[in-house]
């Protein structure tokens, strides 16, 4: 009996421990995407889902049982992680596809309304407010070919907002104002703010005191976390022609001294995280790296739009270690969960595979996308190009694109806690999965 | 008498009925969550073989010529030649009957996944024949070289023209980058100065203007929505 309650007190310690570690988007501050508890090999059941009013592109943050994230009906919304019931929600002024970060009894987050909250965990309430110069989207002319090419178009695939990391009694966070912010996280006062050229919406991780992030304006920074100085800057790829090869949108993990970041320019970069020199690339051949790339067990993991590959390679040379072919574009970060690693597929299924082999262990396949309406999906779940991009004229493009997220894309990361997968997809529901 | 010229006639009218005919037929195809308009032109040329072409209203589809249509008593079947398709998905087909009320029924396929349509005869055809290939001028004839530069990397471009006698020309077409990739031609076509020439299949396709003066041509390579100037000049013979 004392032997059975000592398990359960260790279980239930080691429970609160999982969900304390997984209170900020990929897990932690650097960004490992790593998570302690086992996800399930065999998929048993729908533990829960809870509706919002709109798409759930943030992905779900876990502390003292409760599941945070954001909705793109412009709440804020906390459920008990063990029931799915609400406990409560909290408006803002604009879509949440931003990752919550949890610390202190505080939920920080950002909206597009411009502005980043900073809300009581418990109860919801405004413990205060910043306004930032206010968010935007990506966008250029001619963007992605689209026409007519003089006009200057809103990138309809830039779909996150940038997700706070809490470290040094501060919150860190990107805008689409071009600017990194640094506010005092018990007041919300302007500690610096960081100027780039162009919309930061890739999350900044943080490491030995100073955070990585990288801007749509082609450069990867790193930023003295206590000052706002800059340390150094990393140029990616650049596409003048339109505007598709450019930029990070993709939030890096820093691990060992090595800072991992997708890029727009289709690389998967490996920058020494002291000085910024490349250690390494990864090429993928025009399809962008979106993905926040996870680092364990001396490997990294990330995965592609266009050629929608999953692939593993050595952290140390880049070498590829291995890959699989997925049907749909990832933009949802590779989460590691003992033996398995989970990732959403734009098509709307939530995949589970093998940490060492990258077979498919098991998929969960949306209602919506199973419905494919309009044939979106191809009968094997590829996406159906031909009655999705007919044109490139007018807003055909961007309705092609909201037809294809509407499938129940799954562009939330996954979480894992006590065994169970939280994550939300396009049609309006977090999951809980076991 | 009367009994069994009424059971003749009877006869050759159900027969009638259950051949189809050329014509415009009109209906919908039911794709879940979305109805689709289908407009179908199907003709027989004095050979016997058939042509068609379909409308897709609001898929950008006009006039797009079908292929391997069979036509068989009440049974029909084709597909669309250079819509709805793609390499990993294949090309859209249609497979019908002539029901009893005289509406063309079937299957619509397109990317394994299958709806049903109804179309009903509305008039005469009026299939839209595929554009065909034009002579070039002579002056154009022969290899031309170039090269173009996508995302830093460099691209080589080989086009030699060909008149046929009794046709129109045909086009090599060939991009050397990391790989060699040599572009099917589907139609090539002169107009004034102007040359283009098409690949369907891989949705590239090159249009420039001849300058008789400085003997180059100056145009466009155009991959999907990629614009990328590129000026093709005479290539040195091997003599």
């Amino acid at each position: 009996m004392k032997r059975l309650w000592l398990a359960v007190a260790l279980m239930s310690l080691s429970a609160a421990a999982f969900c304390d570690g997984q209170s900020m988007f990929r897990g932690d501050a650097i960004h490992s995407g790593t998570y302690a508890s086992q996800a399930p090999r065999e998929f048993h059941r729908v533990k829960w889902k809870f509706p919002t009013g709109d798409r759930v592109v943030s992905s779900p943050v876990c502390q003292d049982n409760v599941v945070y994230f954001g909705g793109d009906d412009g709440n804020v919304y906390a459920v008990d992680a063990t029931t799915g019931n609400q406990t409560w929600k909290h408006a803002t002024g604009g879509p949440v596809p931003s990752t919550p970060a949890v610390a202190d009894g505080v939920v920080y987050v950002g909206s597009y309304d411009g502005k980043f909250y900073a809300l009581n965990a418990k109860t919801g309430r405004t413990k205060w407010k910043f306004a930032t110069g206010g968010e935007r989207r990506f966008e250029a002319k001619g963007l992605n070919g689209l026409q007519p090419k003089n006009q200057t178009m809103a990138d309809p695939f830039d779909v996150f907002l940038s997700s706070p990391v809490v470290a040094q009694g501060a919150v860190y966070f990107g805008s689409g104002d071009g600017n990194l912010y640094a506010l005092d996280a018990a007041s919300g006062e302007l500690r610096w703010k960081f100027p780039t050229g162009d919309v930061v919406h890739s999350s900044p991780a943080y490491g030995g005191g100073v955070l990585y992030f990288g801007s749509w304006d082609s450069f990867f920074y790193a930023v003295d976390a206590a000052t706002g100085k800059e340390k150094w800057r990393f140029h990616g790829g650049e596409d003048a022609l339109i505007h598709n090869q450019v930029g990070f949108q993709s939030s890096p993990a820093v691990f060992n001294g090595v800072v991992y970041t997708g890029c727009r320019d289709s690389n998967l970069y490996a920058l020494d995280a002291a000085t910024g020199k490349e250690n390494w690339r990864f090429n993928n051949e025009l399809s962008w790296v979106i993905t926040a790339p996870a680092v364990a067990q001396g490997k990294v993991f990330f995965a592609t739009s266009d050629s929608s590959l999953y692939h593993v390679v050595d952290a140390i040379t880049g070498k590829p270690v291995l890959r699989q072919q997925s049907k749909a574009y990832m933009f949802s970060s590779p989460a590691v969960a003992g033996d398995v690693v989970l990732i959403g597929v734009l098509n709307g299924t939530l995949e589970a595979r093998d940490i060492k082999t990258g077979e498919l262990l098991w998929d969960y396949q949306i209602e919506t996308s199973k419905q494919n309406k309009g044939w979106v999906l191809t009968a094997d779940r590829k996406f159906n190009n031909p009655m999705l991009y007919y044109s490139n004229w007018r807003e055909a493009p961007v309705v092609g694109t909201e037809r294809q997220f509407g499938i129940g894309a799954i562009f939330s990361t996954p979480l894992v806690v006590n065994g169970v997968v939280y994550f939300g997809s396009t049609d309006g529901y977090l999951y809980a999965l076991e | 008498m009367r009994l069994v010229a009424t059971l003749l006639f009877a006869s050759a009218l159900v027969c009638d009925a259950a051949e189809i005919s050329a014509g415009r037929w009109e209906g919908s195809i039911q794709i879940p969550g979305r109805e689709q308009k289908l407009i179908v032109d199907l003709a027989q040329a004095k050979t016997g073989v058939w042509v068609g072409s379909v409308i897709l209203p609001g898929l950008d589809v006009k006039g797009a010529a079908l292929a391997d249509i069979t036509v068989k008593n009440s049974d029909a079947a084709f597909t669309i030649k250079n819509a709805l398709s793609g390499p990993q998905i294949g090309q859209a087909k249609f497979r019908a009957r002539l029901n009893t009320k005289g509406a063309l029924a079937g299957d619509f396929l397109q990317a394994g996944n299958t709806a049903p349509f109804v179309l009903e005869k509305t008039g005469p055809p009026q299939v839209e024949l595929p554009p065909q290939s034009s002579v070039v001028a002579k002056e154009l004839e022969g290899e031309w070289i170039g090269e173009y530069e996508l995302l830093g990397y460099p691209r080589h471009v080989t086009v030699r023209l060909t008149n046929h006698a009794g046709g129109g020309a045909t086009s090599e077409f060939v991009v050397v980058g990391k790989e060699t990739n040599n572009l099917p031609v589907d139609l090539v076509t002169q107009q004034e100065d102007f040359i283009r020439i098409e690949s369907h299949e891989t949705g590239i396709n090159y249009e420039g203007r001849f300058r008789k003066d400085s003997d180059k041509i100056t145009g466009t390579f155009e991959q999907g929505p990629l614009e990328i100037p590129l000026v093709l000049h005479r290539a040195k013979s091997a003599s």
